[in-house]
C-alpha cells in the first residue's frame, strides 16, 4: 500500500502531527485512563477511607517490605548488570553470543516458575536450601532473601539491556587518551567510563525497581505471605481482591504507583542538575 | 480460478446455515437432538464428576433420548463464583463453600430456594484435617500438637482462600469448646493464645488450599491443616502422607445449585434440576465417597463409615452464629484472627 512520497519540502508537518496524535490517543487509552479509573476507584469513598486503608499496620508493613526488597534488589542489580554489560561488550570470549542471548530469557519465563525454580533450587527441603539454613542460619525461601532473587532474576536483563548500547555507542579515543596520560585500569573506569554510563545504568535501574514494585506471580511462591512478616504489597491486594475489599486493593495500587512515580521524577530532576553544572 | 471461488463461497454458506441450525437445535428440540449443560465447580470433585456425569448422560439419553453435552470448568470455589457473577454463564455451581452461592443469589441470579433439594442445598461433605508425614514422626495426633515450639505448619491465607477460614475456624473452635488438650473452654482469649502459638509456626501461607498441599507434597513443613478428602485423594494418587483427623473439628458443606438465571436463558431448567437431583442418588452419593468427600446420604454414609470415622465433637459453621457472622467476627479487620496475627508478628 505504498503512496506516492509527498515532496519533502511540502506538508512536513503532517506526519509529524498525525504521530503525535496517534502516540497521544495511545498512552491516553493505554495508560492514562486505567490508571485514572484506578484513582478514582481508591477514592471513591473519600480520602478518610483511603487513609484508613493504606494505614491498616498490616498494609503499611506490606508496602515498606515490598519497598525495601525492591530497593536492595535494584542496588544489587545496578552493580551486576553494569558489570555484565561491560562484560558483553569489551571483552571477547567463547561462548559470549550464547551468554548475550541467555540473559533475556528470565523475561520469557512466566514468573510463576521463577517462583517455582527457585523453591526447587532453595526451598527448605532442598541440597542447596538445607545447607544454607543449617550452616549459615540463613532461610532463603519464605524469607525476604527470596524476595529479592526472584526479583533480581526477573528485572536482570533491564539495566544490561540499557547500558549494552550506551556502552558500545562509546567512544574508545577517550579511555586512550586517559592510558596515555597514565591513568590505570581503575581510574580510567571511574573517571572515564562510568560517567557516561551513569545515565543508563540508574534509568535501568529505576525501570526495574519499578518492575519490582508490583511483581506478583515469582513473589506469591517465595515470600512465605504471613501479614507483618513476609506478605509483599501486590499478595496483598491480591487478598484484598478475593476478599471482595476492592478499596483497599485500589488504594494500595495508588501508593505504590504514586512511589514509582516520586523515584523516577526525583532521579529525573537530580540528572538533570548534574547535567546542567 | 473462479469455478473456485464458487466453490468456496458454497462452502461458507453451507457450514453458516448448518452451524445455525445446531445453534437452534436445542431450544426446538423436545425429545431428540444434543442438550448443552455448563457446570461450574470448585476442583475437589473433578474426579467424581468424572464418573457421575456419564451415568446421569446414560440416564438422559434412557429416559428422554437426548444427549447431554458437558462443558465442565473447575477452578477455586471462590473465582468460579466470581466469574458466574460477572457473566461466565452457569446452568449449575458446584463449590466449596456456601458463601460462594450466596454471592451468586445476591447478584441476583439465584432465585430459587436452592437450600429445599437434597440435604439442605448441600452434596457432600468433608471435615477440617491434618496432614502429617509418612509414620507421623513428630507425633501429631490432635491441634494442640501445632502449637509446639519447632513444627512448621501450612495452611492457606484466609485473605485468599475459603479453605483457609475453614481450617482457622476448625483450629480456633475446638479451642474455643474446650476440646484442645491445655486450653480452657469457652474462653476466647486462652483460645486466641492457643491460634496465636499456632500461627506463630506457620512457615508459608498459600493462595489456596491446594497450592497449600502441593507445598507439603514436595516436602515442606511437618504438618498441613487441610481437608480430609484432599489427604484421601492425596492417598489414593499414591502420595504417602498420612490423615489425622483432630478430636474436635468442623463440619465443611459443599452446596450445590442451578442458577436460575442462565438456565432460563439456555432453555435447559428441566436437565440442569434433573442433574443436581441426580447427585443426590445412592449412586453419585457412593462415587462422592470413592473420592474422599462424605456423603449426605444416611445410608452410604452409615455403609462407608469404616472409611469415615464419625468425628467425637463435630460443630458445624453454625457455632459462630452462620457465615456473615464468621466472617466478620473472625475474618474481619479487626476480627480475631487479623489481631493474633498482628500480635504474633510483634506488631
Amino acid at each position: 500500500m505504498a503512496a506516492v512520497p509527498r515532496p519533502a519540502n511540502r506538508n512536513t508537518r503532517s506526519p509529524e502531527s498525525t504521530l503525535r496524535v496517534l502516540s497521544f490517543v495511545f498512552i491516553t487509552v493505554m495508560i492514562v485512563i486505567p490508571m485514572i479509573v484506578i484513582l478514582q476507584d481508591a477514592f471513591r469513598e473519600g480520602f478518610n477511607e483511603f487513609w484508613h486503608q493504606v494505614t491498616l499496620p498490616v498494609a503499611v508493613s506490606a508496602i515498606v517490605l515490598t519497598l525495601w526488597t525492591s530497593a536492595l534488589m535494584t542496588a544489587i542489580n545496578a552493580v551486576m548488570g553494569l558489570a555484565t554489560a561491560f562484560v558483553l561488550v569489551r571483552y571477547d570470549f567463547p561462548g559470549k553470543s550464547i551468554l548475550n542471548a541467555i540473559i533475556d530469557l528470565p523475561l520469557a519465563i512466566p514468573t510463576l516458575v521463577t517462583g517455582v525454580m527457585l523453591v526447587i533450587l532453595f526451598g527448605p527441603q532442598q541440597t542447596l536450601g538445607a545447607l544454607l539454613e543449617q550452616q549459615l542460619g540463613f532461610q532463603v525461601i519464605f524469607a525476604p532473601p527470596g524476595i529479592i532473587l526472584a526479583l533480581l532474576f526477573i528485572t536482570f536483563p533491564f539495566v544490561v539491556r540499557t547500558i549494552q548500547p550506551v556502552l558500545l555507542e562509546l567512544d574508545q579515543a577517550q579511555e586512550h587518551a586517559a592510558a596515555t596520560l597514565g591513568a590505570r585500569g581503575w581510574t580510567i573506569f571511574r573517571r572515564v567510563i562510568f560517567p557516561a554510563l551513569a545515565l543508563p545504568t540508574l534509568s535501568g535501574s529505576l525501570l526495574s525497581f519499578a518492575r519490582a514494585v508490583g511483581e506478583f506471580g515469582a513473589v506469591v511462591i517465595v515470600a512465605g505471605n504471613i501479614p507483618f512478616k513476609s506478605q509483599t504489597a501486590a499478595v496483598y491486594v491480591l487478598g484484598a481482591v478475593e476478599s471482595e475489599n476492592r478499596l483497599a486493593a485500589s488504594a494500595i495500587s495508588v501508593v505504590l504507583i504514586t512511589i514509582s512515580l516520586a523515584v523516577i521524577l526525583f532521579t529525573n530532576r537530580m540528572l538533570a542538575r548534574r547535567n546542567r553544572s | 480460478m473462479k469455478q473456485m471461488i464458487g466453490k468456496v463461497l458454497f462452502a461458507i454458506v453451507l457450514s453458516v446455515l448448518l452451524a445455525g441450525c445446531a445453534a437452534n437445535q436445542p431450544i426446538d428440540s423436545g425429545s431428540s437432538g444434543d442438550i448443552h449443560l455448563i457446570l461450574a465447580a470448585y476442583t475437589t470433585p473433578r474426579e467424581a464428576y468424572g464418573e457421575i456425569i456419564p451415568l446421569f448422560q446414560a440416564m438422559w439419553q434412557e429416559e428422554h433420548g437426548q444427549t447431554v453435552t458437558f462443558e465442565e470448568s473447575y477452578q477455586g470455589s471462590g473465582a468460579q463464583s466470581r466469574a458466574v457473577v460477572e457473566g461466565f454463564e452457569a446452568d449449575v455451581v458446584a463449590l466449596s463453600l456456601e458463601a460462594d452461592v450466596t454471592r451468586i443469589l445476591d447478584a441476583g441470579l439465584i432465585t430459587h430456594d436452592w437450600k429445599s433439594v437434597g440435604a439442605n442445598g448441600m452434596v457432600s461433605d468433608s471435615v477440617v484435617a491434618l496432614a502429617v508425614r509418612p509414620g507421623n514422626p513428630l507425633g501429631i495426633d490432635d491441634w494442640d500438637d501445632l502449637g509446639d515450639e519447632g513444627v512448621e505448619v501450612l495452611t492457606p491465607n484466609p485473605a485468599t482462600s475459603g479453605g483457609a477460614m475453614w481450617n482457622v475456624l476448625g483450629l480456633y473452635g475446638a479451642a474455643l469448646r474446650g476440646q484442645v488438650a491445655g486450653v480452657p473452654g469457652d474462653d476466647p482469649d486462652a483460645a486466641r493464645e492457643f491460634l496465636k502459638s499456632v500461627l506463630a509456626n506457620v512457615l508459608v501461607m498459600d493462595d489456596s488450599a491446594r497450592d497449600s498441599i502441593t507445598n507439603f507434597e514436595q516436602g515442606i513443613g511437618h504438618v498441613a491443616i487441610t481437608y480430609e478428602n484432599e489427604v484421601l485423594v492425596g492417598q489414593q494418587a499414591g502420595l504417602d502422607y498420612e490423615l489425622v483427623i483432630p478430636r474436635s473439628t468442623i463440619l465443611i458443606e459443599n452446596p450445590v445449585a442451578v442458577v436460575d438465571e442462565y438456565v432460563d436463558e439456555h432453555g435447559t431448567r428441566e436437565v440442569a434440576e434433573a442433574l443436581v437431583e441426580f447427585l443426590f442418588t445412592t449412586e453419585a452419593q457412593e462415587i462422592f465417597a470413592k473420592y474422599g468427600l462424605r456423603s449426605v446420604d444416611p445410608d452410604v454414609a452409615a455403609a462407608t463409615s469404616d472409611q469415615y470415622p464419625p468425628v467425637p465433637d463435630l460443630f458445624t459453621i453454625e457455632y459462630f452464629g452462620g457465615w456473615p457472622q464468621a466472617r466478620e467476627d473472625i475474618f474481619g479487620e479487626s476480627g480475631v484472627f487479623n489481631v493474633a496475627i498482628q500480635e504474633v508478628q510483634g506488631q
